[in-house]
């Protein structure tokens, strides 16, 4: 009982030691210095890689500083990485409900590929595939009938194959999506320099994308408009790194 | 003394005498009719070792409307004495004609060849149609600047001679722009044999512009036989005149852009033809006719309230003289729209008229919402940035370091971009069909023996017929056709090889001799039985292969 007890302590003490101080990044965000906070965990990403958490914590203190785009960015690609992730959800929740942004409703094949992330349903996939190929192929090569245990493996890879498909799908619209990343964006009748504007479309609303034409993007918004906007005023959610800087311009 | 000079005078004078170079030429014929070809030959003999004439084609420049092309020469390297061989074609026009002297470059020596005169006379009797000829075929007309004038060279065989090849076409058209479109090409049969050379001629400049032509054909014909190369050349010369005009300013359109010949508006086609409000679409014109279609400029067309239109890439296909026009269209309004009209001017060069082509618009049926009132931006540039901000209650706590057991790992591109990803399970995948299918092959086989045994049924009987052709050991001779008889047999009848008696052969080629069987079974084994076995003669050896000829034909 005495080394039960000595074992829970040390177990105790390992997580409590486990349990980090805050960072930089994290101080500055409670102190309300997000400037300095969207620096730190920016920094951050780029050295050790943009985890789900420290994109929902960076599109916390971009929100904060009034820039939606960016914002929701991160929350979008936090998604991508963990679909359950509390910060990112809250934080798109609260930009729907209070920050005036709109965001395309949820299709059921989206729902249903929220449960797992993209690279997941497609490993998922990729081994009911092979597991159910196999099945198949490895008693033709022994030239022996197949034996019970094989069938039920193929059909259990079979059901997860079938199964795996609207999550496929699903993920990939949920990447086809993107963010408007610029103020007084319109929405254009043609994709043209002077293409007739036909909507406005705000920092921070969430766009299914089409596809690309003379460098517009064809979108549709919240709300089924469909139109044109320039490629440059839009960021793909698709990615797992920081937003773009729009200021910045490329290298030549 | 007084005797000395004059000796010393006469061996100069015979030095000087010896030292003139010799130059003589013969043209056959002597005279020539309109047209005829001829052989021009100069014989040359110099004080000092000649060797080989350099470049001797070059300095020679023959009278217009003369053809003339060094054909070969004759000369020895340790010999003072060259001679040299064009061949030519006489002008169409009568009269004495000159080529002026010229010369000749030798390693050691340059010598001077003198005038040469040749006599046209249309006294001569020369049947033309017997012997090959060369014509320019061009329109006789006056030509425009910018247009594409089509021209061929034919060179059509006669009665005694063909024309097998042709090369070395060269031009002198300053004030055009000339391009072969097709080289050596068979004549069209109702012209006879012969060759076609193609071109295209485009003027370039106005005014009185010479066209010249020249190059060789090589003909072939019974005269040439007792020489034995078989063939020859000879060259042919055009020089044409050609008057270019600009096209007329009087009634020339404001939209007319440089077209000139007769073309015809084909058809207008659309890549899709029930597009959506805003959807793009590829609306192409097929233009097709004889004239500049390289040269045309693409007719602008503007937007409308309709359409939006942008310019497009367009393709081009000069075989089959088509001209695409290609433009983006993007409808801007629902319902049924008419694609926009595309015309533009052209200018005939036969009935020096201007004419008008004109695309017929096609309909489409264009879906979607107008836009029934247009949102303009209305937002004010001097409002502050976050004037409208709601306060940020929503928000969670951020958790920057919170890992979620699920869903760990921050991958840098997703997983479906991976290319390895993809050609790992392709190669993955091929190797394994691959397999399968090697496996259900050897299945088959080992299921159905009897294909192995026939195969090798096969082998064994082509085996014995090539060995059998040169055999001269009879005995060795009936034991390849005997075991190859068995094999086959055999694999017919399904049984053991060695088992195969002549009845077995029989019975697997019905009809075959049952006395030559017995030969070849006797000389083939009779020596394990008796000594000796009769001798049979080719006609048996010819039968015995023929069975097994039979044998691999029903295998």
């Amino acid at each position: 009982m005495r080394s039960l007890a000595c074992l829970l302590l040390c177990c105790l003490a390992t997580l409590a030691a486990a349990e980090p101080a805050p960072s930089a990044g994290e101080t500055a965000y409670a102190k309300g210095d997000y400037a300095t906070a969207v620096e730190k965990w920016s920094e951050e990403a780029r050295t050790d890689g943009a985890s789900a958490g420290l994109l929902s914590a960076l599109g916390n203190a971009e929100w904060r500083l009034g820039r939606k785009g960016r914002a929701m960015v991160c929350w979008e690609r936090a998604l991508l990485l963990d679909p359950r992730d509390p910060v990112a959800l809250a934080g798109i929740r609260h930009a729907l409900n209070a920050g005036g942004t709109e965001r395309p409703a949820m299709t059921w094949a989206e729902n249903y590929a929220s449960f797992l992330t993209a690279d997941a349903w497609l490993l998922c996939a990729t081994a009911a595939f092979w597991a159910a190929l196999l099945c198949v192929v490895v008693p033709r090569l022994r030239r022996r009938s197949a034996s019970e245990w094989n069938h039920r493996t193929r059909v259990i890879a079979l059901t997860l194959l079938a199964l795996c498909v609207p999550g496929l799908w699903g993920s990939r619209s949920l990447s086809a999506r993107a963010v408007v990343r610029k103020a007084d964006v319109s929405l254009r009748l043609t994709p043209t320099q002077f293409g007739e504007p036909l909507n406005g479309v705000a920092e921070g609303d969430v766009v299914r994308t089409g596809r690309p034409f003379n460098g517009h993007v064809r979108v549709t918004t919240a709300d089924g408009k469909t139109g044109w906007v320039r490629a440059g005023e839009i960021e793909s959610v698709r990615g797992a790194g920081l937003p773009a800087d729009l200021d910045q311009k490329a290298a030549p | 003394m007084r005797r000395l000079f004059p000796l010393l005078a006469i061996l100069l004078l015979g030095l000087v005498a010896r030292a003139e170079d010799r130059v003589s030429w013969e043209i056959t014929p002597r005279i020539t009719a309109p047209g005829q070809p001829f052989r021009l030959q100069i014989l040359v003999e110099s004080d000092v070792i000649l060797g080989g004439a350099q470049q001797a084609g070059k300095e020679i420049r023959p009278p217009r409307g003369m053809a003339l092309r060094l054909s070969g020469q004759i000369a020895r390297a340790d010999s003072n004495e060259a001679t040299i061989n064009y061949s030519g074609v006489a002008p169409e026009q009568e009269g004495e004609y000159v080529i002026p002297t010229f010369n000749l470059r030798f390693a050691r020596k340059m010598i001077a060849v003198p005038e040469i005169k040749l006599i046209v006379s249309k006294t001569v009797s020369y049947r033309r149609s017997s012997q090959a000829r060369a014509e320019l075929v061009i329109p006789d007309r006056t030509f425009y600047v910018g247009e594409l004038i089509r021209g061929s060279i034919r060179m059509r065989g006669g009665d005694d001679e063909a024309v097998v090849a042709s090369f070395g076409l060269e031009s002198l058209a300053e004030g055009f722009a000339l391009s072969v479109t097709a080289d050596r090409q068979p004549l069209p049969e109702e012209l006879g044999q012969g060759l076609q050379t193609t071109f295209d001629l485009t003027p370039i400049r106005e005014g009185q512009n010479e066209l010249s032509l020249n190059g060789t054909m090589l003909i072939q014909g019974s005269a040439f036989q007792a020489f034995g190369n078989g063939g020859r050349d000879r060259p042919f010369s055009f020089r044409r005149k050609l008057t270019v005009e600009h096209v007329p300013e009087r009634g020339r359109p404001a939209d007319w852009t440089g077209a000139i010949g007769t073309f015809v508006a084909e058809a207008v086609q659309v890549s899709k033809d029930r597009p959506e409000v805003g959807e793009p679409i590829r609306m192409r014109a097929i233009l097709t006719g004889a004239g500049n279609l390289d040269r045309l400029v693409t007719p602008e067309l503007p937007s409308s309230e309709q359409w939006d239109i942008l310019p497009a890439q367009e393709r081009r296909r000069h075989a089959e003289e088509q001209r695409f026009f290609v433009y983006t269209l993007i409808p801007r309004l629902p319902g049924k729209l008419l694609t926009p009209a595309i015309r533009f001017s052209t200018f005939d060069p036969a009935t020096k008229q201007f004419g008008r082509v004109e695309f017929k618009p096609i309909e489409v049926i264009v879906t979607g919402n107008a836009p029934a009132k247009v949102d303009l931006i209305s937002a004010d540039p001097a409002a502050p940035a976050d004037s409208k901000a709601k306060p940020a209650s929503g928000l969670a706590a951020p958790q920057p370091h919170r890992a979620s057991p699920l869903f760990r790992g921050t991958p840098s591109a997703p997983l479906a971009a991976s290319g390895f990803f993809w050609s790992g399970n392709g190669v993955i995948l091929v190797l394994l069909l691959a397999l399968t299918a090697g496996v259900l092959a050897v299945g088959y086989l080992a299921a159905h023996p009897e294909i192995g045994i026939r195969r090798r049924a096969r082998s064994v009987i082509r085996t014995a017929l090539v060995s059998t052709s040169k055999q001269a050991d009879r005995q060795a001779f009936a034991l390849t056709v005997v075991r190859a008889l068995q094999v086959g047999s055999a694999a017919l009848l399904k049984a053991e090889e060695a088992a195969m008696t002549q009845s077995d052969v029989e019975r697997a080629l019905p009809g075959s001799s049952r006395a030559l069987l017995d030969d070849l079974f006797v000389r083939a084994y009779g020596d394990r039985f008796a000594a000796g076995s009769p001798s049979a003669d080719s006609s048996d050896d010819t039968a015995a292969r023929e069975l097994l000829r039979r044998l691999l034909s029903l295998l």
